[in-house]
């Protein structure tokens, strides 16, 4: 099983990437859109880049509900989990 | 370290919006930019030409996205462009007209909903709700809409088909697909930042868009360069290097950014070798947009008319997307049965326009005159009697002359066809095989017409530039 710290690491990077913020930015409950100025592009494209680096796929209606980094961690936790069961 | 004339932080291969834009952001940044521009002006579609006292908008003859805390208003507020330009705004901008409807897309939303709601007064509270959601800031409730089609949408708020139609005609007048093959998101992008907050007109043309735009690129430090062809992106070791131009011209750089097409980017400028076989795969599997036909028309003064100048009209004689698309797709306009038109705010001119497949120089070079007399006289058989007695002027742009100016991949209007399985796909506007590379504008997947290709310029500017000082600042701490 994942663990949640690396996967906390991993989605940072891909959220730093994505918005052009440092990794010291991001912090885990930093609001992306308020304040790493993620517009509804780049939460697609952050999305998409999840999806693919797990090779999940992310419900519609749980895009809304990735506020923060800790959002993005327990969600893509919680469908890996499900995912090994 | 020695630093020639021909050295650059970044080279920018096109000027056209996308490149102008992350140009002017670059050079403000104080980094050295060169821009190279295949033709003999900036602007790649949104030109304007002259034709004796005539001067014609070429491709694009408005642009969106301008409200207060619009997008296109921040990034010209923030290159300092937005009090320098005269911007006119059409009201209504858009005008819907089909055989037993006239619709108007006022300024004000509230307006718009009334005019849809008297029409479908059965809708009033349904097309409330869809307008607002579709001029939603809210980036997560836009993200749902990444999967479906605009056709997904529409259905989830409406039941009546001719109301659908409608809502849909106009995205098929300026994409050419109909609801069921265009991405939700583009659809909506479209109405929120295109159609509900467009109808702008920099006094003097749409040339002086990109004009200004360059002036102000050289005012910052940035170099233009005009008649300049890019034939070759240098790589070294998976990194770029810096371009060639014709006469072998070598021009070195830390960073290329592509504004051209996509293909000419990746199977020309790059070549097959550099590219890795998924992305070669994934390359000539892609759908470029429809192009377009476009007809410009010179007018005497004795011209009259009652539409409102100024205007975007689309007409059809029907209420089927679907339909329609299936014909334009194979070049039947007849039975496509629709069109879009602006007079000119001074009356002098008309453009109309419809998506055209890209044929070839010679089908064009046959077909031009014939499609382009049928044309007038379609407008004046449904909208303008009369018309032909007023033309003193008359010419036609067909999708090899869209080609021919601006090197587009079969001269398509708005980059890769807006359907939801080529939305956003990140290698199109950073490759990840060779670094320092970057793309900006229609082609990326990340945004289209003229305020998309602006924020993608913007935003690869942005990502530059903190790439950049990362960079720099590791090697001050060395
Ligand atoms: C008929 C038509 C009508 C349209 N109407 C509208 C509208 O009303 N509103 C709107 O917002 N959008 C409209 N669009 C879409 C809009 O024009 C484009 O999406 C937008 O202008 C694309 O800008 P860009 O910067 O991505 O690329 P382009 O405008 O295509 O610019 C690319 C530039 O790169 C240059 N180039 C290419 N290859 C090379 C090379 N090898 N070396 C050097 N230079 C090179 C080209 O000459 C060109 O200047 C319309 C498009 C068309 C075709």
């Amino acid at each position: 099983m994942i663990d949640k710290k690396v996967l906390e690491n991993e989605i940072k990077e891909i959220i730093s990437d994505v918005s052009g913020y440092n990794l010291e930015e991001i912090k885990p409950n930093t609001n992306l859109i308020n304040e790493l100025e993620i517009d509804s592009i780049k939460a697609i494209e952050i999305t998409v880049a999840i999806e693919k680096k797990y090779k999940i796929s992310v419900r519609d209606e749980d895009v809304p509900k990735i506020v923060t980094l800790t959002d993005a961690v327990e969600l893509v936790y919680g469908m890996l989990n499900q995912k090994g069961n | 370290m020695k630093m020639s004339s021909n050295e650059y932080d970044a080279v920018i291969i096109g000027a056209g919006i996308g490149g102008l834009v992350c140009g002017c952001y670059l050079a403000k940044a104080g980094m050295k930019v060169l821009i190279a521009e295949q033709h003999n002006k900036p602007g790649g579609y949104c030109t304007s030409f002259k034709r004796g006292n005539f001067t014609f908008d070429a491709a694009p003859h408005c642009f969106g996205s301008y409200r207060e805390g619009g997008m296109l208003r921040k990034i010209f507020s923030d290159i300092g462009i937005d009090k320098k330009l005269n911007v006119i705004r059409a009201n209504p901008s858009d005008i819907i007209i089909t055989p037993n409807y006239k619709i108007n897309i006022w300024n004000n939303m509230e307006e718009t909903i009334e005019d849809f709601s008297q029409h479908f007064p059965d809708y009033r509270d349904k097309i409330k709700q869809l307008f607002y959601l579709l001029v939603d800031t809210n980036p997560s409730s836009f993200s749902n809409f990444r999967n479906i089609t605009f056709r997904d949408l529409l259905n989830y708020y409406l039941k009546n088909e001719i109301l659908k139609e409608i809502i849909a005609l106009p995205l098929l007048a300026i994409i050419g697909l109909p609801s069921s093959k265009i991405s939700a998101f583009v659809g909506a992008k479209l109405y929120s930042e295109f159609l509900f907050d467009g109808g702008y007109y920099p006094a003097g043309g749409m040339q002086v868009l990109p004009d200004t735009l360059a002036m102000t690129f050289i005012k910052f430090g940035g170099e233009l360069r005009l008649s300049c062809l890019v034939n070759k992106i240098i790589v070294k070791d998976n990194k770029v290097k810096g371009i060639i131009l014709e006469k072998n011209e070598i021009i070195q750089s830390k960073y290329v950014i592509s504004n051209c097409d996509a293909r000419q980017t990746f199977l020309k400028l790059l070549g097959r070798k550099l590219i890795t076989d998924d992305f070669y795969n994934k390359l000539i599997s892609m759908i470029p947009s429809m192009s377009n036909f476009i007809l410009y028309l010179g007018l005497d003064k004795n011209f009259q008319t009652s539409l409102k100048t100024g205007s975007a009209h689309y007409f059809f004689n029907h209420y089927s997307s679907e339909f329609a698309y299936k014909f334009v797709k194979k070049g039947d306009f007849k039975k496509y049965g629709g069109f879009a038109f602006r007079v000119s705010h001074d009356k002098s001119s008309i453009y109309a326009g419809m998506p055209a497949p890209f044929k070839n120089k010679i089908f064009w070079g046959n077909n031009k005159y014939h499609v382009m007399n049928a044309f007038i006289d379609r407008i004046e058989k449904y909208i303008m009697p009369d018309l032909s007695k007023h033309i003193i002027y008359k010419d036609a742009a067909t999708p090899y002359t869209m080609y021919r100016y601006t090197l587009n991949y079969r001269g398509a209007a708005y980059g890769w066809l807006s359907v939801p399985s080529q939305l956003i796909i990140p290698e199109f506007k950073k490759p990840p095989f060779i670094k320092n590379l970057y793309m900006v504008g229609h082609w990326t997947t990340y945004g289209i017409g003229i305020s998309g290709a602006a924020y993608v310029g913007y935003d690869t500017a942005k990502l530059i530039s903190k790439n950049n000082d990362r960079q720099n600042n590791k090697n001050l701490i060395i």
